[in-house]
């Protein structure tokens, strides 16, 4: 049996249903006073000076390293991926397996949260501002290489083939045949990847490495509410950034992420080229301005020794829970991303005011840090696995509701405007008009997305006893580097086989479109 | 070249230009890294200190701490604040920080992992140090005088500070575990974890917390300032006392900043009186009349409590 494509897009929704059930039990309700002094300070953010140049140097530092971050995975990346590509192997050597090495070594710094990352290289580089942008370049850059290398693989190969055949040498072959059409998407996903590191820089900050995550988390900790929402609303200068990624999207005519096909080779391609270009002053720059220090990089500092009759210790750590409840957790906040978005948009669709609200409060959740909106929840809910997802559902829902948003305004609007001038109703309408379209390639979208929600379960670990990531910041709080190696291994290995999963769930959903 | 493209080239230069606006200026860990670079400002002495409470007080205290050792030592001093317990350790490990207030634990873990680091000196308070177990009015837990009675607290929502913290943490979670209570018994199977003793303070007479630990310094300062409000948090039950916190050195300041720099800083520390209004200050805000000599071994207890825990490996 296969569910018709409305049904696919509400079946997430599923998931729901234990987490509505387990909320209220959980619910101790007593903090709601502290819930009301934070929600009344939205509206009188402190204006104080020295708080506001304080926010603004911290949001400097923050888009300094996302940007710094960005650019050298972009650069890593682009160069890893055309290493891992098999077209490009066959091309030039007639074998494939160098690409499959590569890929299969560039696994391991992927299935590493960026904040893992940092957390590891503070221990052996000491509090440097390179060590933020290091922690955002490696799992981003071999995350691009991924990108990269998977578009080049998917692209038609008659072109190469042709000038080949007409006897053109290969490297030749390949840039002319292969390099016009990979730019769009390339740029596209790099794009995308802006807005990531922004707010990868951000949770890095609430860890401690800096920046306006270091201030928001600081003054949430001490409840200076007033002070806290100064920083939040600077966070929207992300949502700026947005529209600018979109803007250029749009210049450029490079596809959305949603979409299934890709049209064409872009336009202004000289623009985009000049662009690139002027990234690399402008990151040296950023650089030097914000002290990064390349040299600082080279100073490793020895790990404090480890005693050997620890391994016992390790292998007593509680696995089968830790690792059910990371999974279980992060199947609690994919449904709660996955499942609510389409459900919001339904509900809201007759009232255009509350559709917009809706967007707001997606806009507000994917700009917050998920540890943050943890410690606010922890106000009126019990630490725990519910809890936790919550927070990380939430922040994620952010992110899937703007795309599929932008996927309903991408589509053909007709199959809705008949529906709608037949009598049937808005909600009615936008389910079978809009999302039935757009319904596989969202969820293959929000496969993906499950993926990262896996690898972000570490950043929810505060809440006590929820998985794997709550282990790792005690075992890092003890300086137990075996039972860091060991949990950090077992992670790695769990995100590997959820990718592997949500590729075939995604390959399998895209294939039946 | 059409116009746009021109105009694109144009933002882009001028793009270039701008950046350095973007450049961030009071970065603490930057300015760290450029103190480090220049071989002029090589003798900053770096002081640090755990953030075991509100940063606001951290940024009154220790700036003022900066400017007293850089008087009386004649070496520029800087204060570079760190988030958490763990980035503190960490940041003496690695040399980042030369002098820093440690906490009983997190002093025992630097001094492992940084093998000839010195003690120099604690507060007169810190010889006999106490924990205080407070609660919500709400919560229906009365002060008690027995410390079996910590077994109330089973299947109530309880906060410690920060992971390493020792009064916060440590030292409650070991009578704790005497009276026969698991950190699983609290409600929801994990103690919480707020971070400072201000924040546990805050979170527990909201109510978002039935009851938390905090140490005996912090706790009596809010009920001074009125931070604490006696109609909706109430101290419970007061621990034994404990060796707690304590200034450590890195080994190697003779050699940096000339021969007996360890000794005329440890000097300088214990001459701090009351008599002197800058003194008076900063004594006042670390809530102690003077400070006294300190001795590693007097640390051996933690050490102990340390490893029963698995804080200490």
């Amino acid at each position: 049996m296969r569910p018709a494509p409305p049904l696919l897009v509400l079946l997430p929704a599923l998931m729901l249903v234990p987490l509505l059930l387990a909320l209220p039990g959980l619910l101790h309700g007593g903090g709601w006073e502290l819930i009301v002094e934070f929600a009344a300070a939205a509206l009188t953010p402190s204006l104080d000076p020295l708080v506001l140049r304080s926010l603004l140097s911290g949001l400097a530092v923050t888009v300094a390293m996302a940007l710094l971050g960005w650019g050298t995975s972009l650069f890593a990346g682009l160069l890893l991926g055309l290493a891992s590509s098999r077209t490009l192997w066959r091309t030039l050597l007639g074998h494939e397996f160098p690409a499959q090495l590569i890929r299969r070594l560039l696994a391991l710094p992927r299935a590493i949260h960026e904040l893992l990352w940092g957390l590891l290289l503070l221990q052996v580089l000491g509090l440097q501002p390179a060590v933020a942008v290091l922690a955002i370049a490696i799992p981003y850059g071999a995350l691009v290489a991924r990108v990269v290398s998977d578009l080049l693989d998917a692209l038609p190969t008659a072109n190469l083939e042709a000038l080949r055949a007409g006897g053109a040498p290969a490297p030749a072959a390949l840039l002319t045949a292969l390099g016009p059409p990979l730019l769009p998407g390339v740029l596209s996903y790099g794009g995308y990847r802006l807005e990531c590191a922004l707010r990868s820089a951000t949770l890095l900050g609430v860890f401690g490495l800096g920046g306006l995550g270091t201030e928001l988390k600081l003054t949430l900790q001490s409840l200076e509410f007033h002070e806290l929402w100064s920083g939040l609303w600077l966070l929207a200068v992300m949502v700026l950034l947005e529209s600018v990624v979109g803007l250029l999207r749009r210049r450029w005519a490079m596809p959305r992420r949603l979409a299934l096909h890709q049209p064409g080779v872009g336009r202004r391609g000289r623009e985009m080229v000049l662009a690139l270009a002027a990234l690399l002053p402008l990151m040296a720059l950023v650089g030097q301005a914000s002290g990064v220090d390349l040299q600082a990089l080279t100073r490793w500092q020895p790990l404090p020794g480890l005693g050997s009759d620890h391994w016992q210790e390790v292998l007593d750590l509680p696995w089968l829970q830790l690792v059910g409840g990371t999974l279980l957790l992060t199947a609690l906040a994919a449904g709660l991303a996955v499942g609510l978005a389409p459900l919001q948009l339904l509900l809201t669709a007759p009232w255009p005011w509350a559709r917009r609200l809706v967007g707001f409060s997606w806009m507000l959740a994917r700009l917050w840090p998920p540890p943050l909106t943890l410690l606010l929840l922890l106000f009126v809910f019990r630490p725990s696995l519910f809890t936790a997802a919550l927070a990380l559902g939430l922040h994620n829902l952010g992110i899937l509701g703007r795309l599929l948003r932008e996927g309903l305004q991408d589509q053909d609007p007709s199959a809705q405007q008949a529906l709608l001038a037949a009598g049937s109703g808005p909600r009615l309408a936008l389910l079978y008009g809009g999302m039935s379209g757009v319904a596989r390639s969202y969820l293959a979208y929000g496969a993906y997305r499950s993926d990262v929600m896996l690898r972000e379960t570490v950043v929810v670990g505060l809440a006590g006893a929820v998985g794997l990531g709550s282990q790792m910041l005690e075992s890092l709080s003890s300086f137990a580097w075996d039972q860091l190696a060991a949990l950090v291994l077992v992670y790695a290995l769990l995100t590997l086989a959820g990718e592997d999963l949500s590729d075939r769930l995604r390959r399998r959903l895209l294939a039946t479109a | 070249m059409t116009i746009r493209l021109k105009t694109m080239a144009v933002l882009a230069g001028l793009s270039l230009l701008l950046t350095p606006l973007l450049a961030p200026t009071r970065n603490p860990v930057v300015a760290r890294a450029a103190a480090a670079e220049s071989p002029t400002t090589a003798k900053v002495l770096r002081i640090g200190a755990i953030p075991d409470q509100k940063p606001e007080k951290l940024n009154r205290l220790y700036p003022l701490v900066a400017a007293e050792l850089s008087r009386q030592l004649g070496v520029t001093v800087k204060y570079v604040p760190v988030v958490d317990y763990t980035a503190a350790v960490s940041a003496f490990r690695t040399g980042d920080l030369d002098l820093v207030w440690f906490g009983g634990l997190t002093g025992v873990q630097a001094r492992l992992q940084k093998p000839g680091s010195r003690v120099l000196a604690q507060r007169d308070i810190d010889v006999a140090f106490h924990s205080i177990f407070i609660a919500n009015t709400g919560s229906g837990i009365r002060p008690f005088s027995q410390q079996k009675d910590l077994a109330q607290l089973k299947g109530k929502r309880f906060s410690f500070g920060s992971e390493s913290s020792t009064s916060g943490r440590l030292m409650p979670q070991y009578f704790l575990a005497q009276a026969g209570v698991k950190l699983s018994d609290f409600a929801g199977g994990a103690p919480g974890f707020s971070g400072s003793h201000d924040a546990t303070i805050a979170l527990v007479q909201s109510g978002a917390y039935d009851a938390g630990v905090v140490n005996e310094q912090v706790w009596r300062t809010s009920l001074h300032d009125g931070k604490a409000n006696r109609a909706k948090v109430v101290a419970i039950w007061k621990s034994p006392g404990y060796q707690d916190y304590h200034w450590i050195a890195q080994g190697d300041l003779d050699q940096r900043f000339g021969k007996g720099f360890t000794l005329k800083l440890q000097n300088a520390i214990l001459s701090w009186r009351p008599s002197d209004p800058q003194q008076k200050q900063i004594l006042g805000l670390f809530g102690a009349q003077q400070f006294t000599a300190a001795d590693a071994a007097a640390y051996a207890k933690i050490e102990h409590v340390g490893r029963q825990i698995g804080k200490i490996r």
